[in-house]
């Protein structure tokens, strides 16, 4: 059957809704784990650091977000590739105030969007942590990994606070507007 | 071609009931299924045990599509076919579906995990009759083994004392035969430990005065408190082991009183009791800190050592007395020794396990649900 089952299932289960499959990826302590909480009404006051992965359907604007979490800890990433099949959308969560780390989530990133399975994909990047003083504006980050460079993908940059949920309702609605929409 | 649609679906549906299908499927979830857990996070290893499913689930559709001649086109066709979009098919491509859907195949093997644990808490309890402690009570692995540490440091502190009590009995008794002279004693009681302890020492206090002072000869009958039958677990097969009696030894005038033969037995006497005790604070301090007993456990091994140190003293203060004064004992054979109690299940015991099944019944029900 090949990748025929996958299709198989797709009638299967009859396009009674659309679907839609998210990654979503970064360093560790980005706040992942808080975003997808956040983005599922759950509470997000006792969040321990991901040693595996989450996986949680999220109903918007008349479809279903599977949205993967996969643990950001360096012992972890090598296996990120795996999750990467008939992914619709790349979320990447950075914490703006982790300077430190900048040079590393970078890397990471030109390597996720080299893959194979993400190829065109397009990417929404968190600017995360915007509530702490010292975390660099969105704008810098950008410039920083040179988002402006790519070319053959949507993106977009939208600076956050997951744990109050600020800013990422805008994020979703730019995936609602910009990728739903050209998914068939 | 939308006749074929149905029979293919049928076809299919009906392979999907056949032994062929469930024999290899069922087999991959049980053997698959026991790291599933409830817990929110997934393991990465579900991801793995999951494209290995999506793997078995391909091969074996295939395997039976070019046995019976279904090509490719005709099932995608069956499958986008009103017909299959029916909820009695729904059910029946479960399986199918969960190759895609990782959280349906998630909640099949928890499912297939929760029925496996009923099924062997269900044999043990049909091979023991009970579950023992371990099985009853939903606390951890590590505080379990702790329990199981402090309920061997008990039966080690019980046996030394057992010990202590024949020593003491034999010394007593020898004095007695070289004075012939007063008699001792020992009670004992099968009420546990704690009981037997403090049941022994008036009796004897009693029975030494009763006989000075009448100089009664009495005949002595020194019964050992037999170790109440007790589960170990993690010990031997699956069966409850009871602990051996302690044997009873017979003694009288003419016969020498060789020690008696206990289990873990080193020293003898006095010497063991202090040794043991000492070893057993040593252990449990090991095992868990004193301060984190409950303060039940805490009273019942104070109230252990205050004790063996009161026997000692006792023993030193009657070899004393004794001395000048004495008492011939008679031969008499040693009264029956209360038979063990039975593997108790007590009250709490069976509600926990109650509590228990009544847990994994949601548990289960919840799954299903899913």
């Amino acid at each position: 059957l090949g990748n025929g089952l996958f299709s198989v299932v797709e009638r299967l289960k009859g396009a009674t809704e659309r679907e839609l499959r998210i990654v979503l990826l970064g360093l560790d302590n980005a706040g992942k784990t808080t975003l997808l909480k956040k983005l599922a009404s759950e509470d997000v006051r006792t969040i321990t650091p991901t040693q595996g992965f989450n996986v949680k359907s999220v109903a918007a604007s008349g479809m279903k977000l599977n949205v993967w979490d996969i643990g950001g800890q360096r012992k972890i990433r090598p296996f990120w590739k795996k999750y990467l099949e008939n992914t619709d959308l790349l979320i990447y969560v950075i914490d703006s105030a982790d300077k430190k780390r900048f040079e590393e989530t970078g890397l990471e990133l030109s390597e996720l969007v080299a893959e194979e399975d993400l190829k065109g994909v397009p990417v929404l990047v968190f600017a995360n942590k915007q509530d702490l003083a010292i975390a660099s504006p969105a704008s810098e980050i950008a410039e920083g990994l040179n988002l402006h460079t790519y070319r053959d993908r949507q993106w977009q940059i939208q600076a956050c606070c997951a744990l109050s949920g600020e800013g990422v309702q805008d994020g979703m609605s730019w995936i609602c507007r910009n990728i739903a929409n050209k998914k068939k | 071609m939308a006749d074929d649609s149905e029979w293919v679906l049928e076809s299919i549906a009906g392979y999907l009931g056949s032994p062929e299908w469930v024999i290899p499927v069922t087999d991959f979830m049980e053997n698959k299924c026991t790291v599933f857990d409830d817990e929110d996070e997934n393991k990465l290893t579900y991801t793995e045990i999951h494209q290995q499913y999506k793997q078995l689930v391909e091969n074996l559709l295939e395997n039976y599509m070019q046995e019976v001649g279904i090509n490719e086109q005709q099932f995608f066709e069956a499958c986008s076919s009103p017909y299959a979009k029916s909820k009695a098919l729904q059910g029946v491509f479960q399986p199918v579906l969960a190759t895609d859907d990782f959280q349906m195949f998630r909640s099949l093997m928890v499912q297939k995990n929760v029925e496996l644990q009923l099924q062997a808490l269900r044999v043990i309890k049909e091979r023991n009759g009970a579950l023992p402690e371990c099985l009853t009570d939903g606390t951890d692995v590590v505080s379990e083994l702790e329990q199981q540490e402090l309920r061997i440091l008990q039966e080690v502190l019980k046996r030394s004392k057992e010990e202590y009590d024949l020593e003491l009995a034999r010394r007593v008794m020898l004095k007695e035969e070289q004075q012939e002279l007063g008699s001792t004693s020992t009670g004992s009681s099968d009420g546990g430990p704690a009981d037997a302890e403090q049941q022994v020492l008036p009796v004897k206090k009693q029975d030494g005065e009763a006989c000075r002072e009448h100089g009664v000869q009495k005949s002595q009958a020194t019964v050992s408190p037999t170790a109440p039958a007790k589960m170990l677990p993690g010990q031997g097969g699956p069966s409850p082991k009871v602990l051996p009696a302690v044997r009873v030894p017979v003694k009288g005038v003419e016969l020498p009183t060789p020690p008696p033969q206990v289990e873990l037995k080193e020293k003898v006497g006095q010497q063991a009791a202090e040794a043991w005790l000492e070893e057993a604070r040593r252990e449990a301090g090991i095992s868990k800190p004193f301060t984190e007993l409950t303060v039940v456990q805490q009273d019942q091994l104070q109230q252990r050592a205050q004790y063996l140190r009161q026997q000692r003293d006792k023993l030193q203060a009657l070899k004393k007395e004794q001395k000048p004064k004495t008492a011939a004992p008679e031969e008499n054979p040693t009264g029956p020794s209360p038979a063990p109690s039975p593997p108790e299940v007590s009250v709490e015991e069976r509600k926990r396990l109650q509590k228990r099944k009544h847990l994994a019944e949601k548990l289960k029900e919840e799954v299903i649900k899913k």
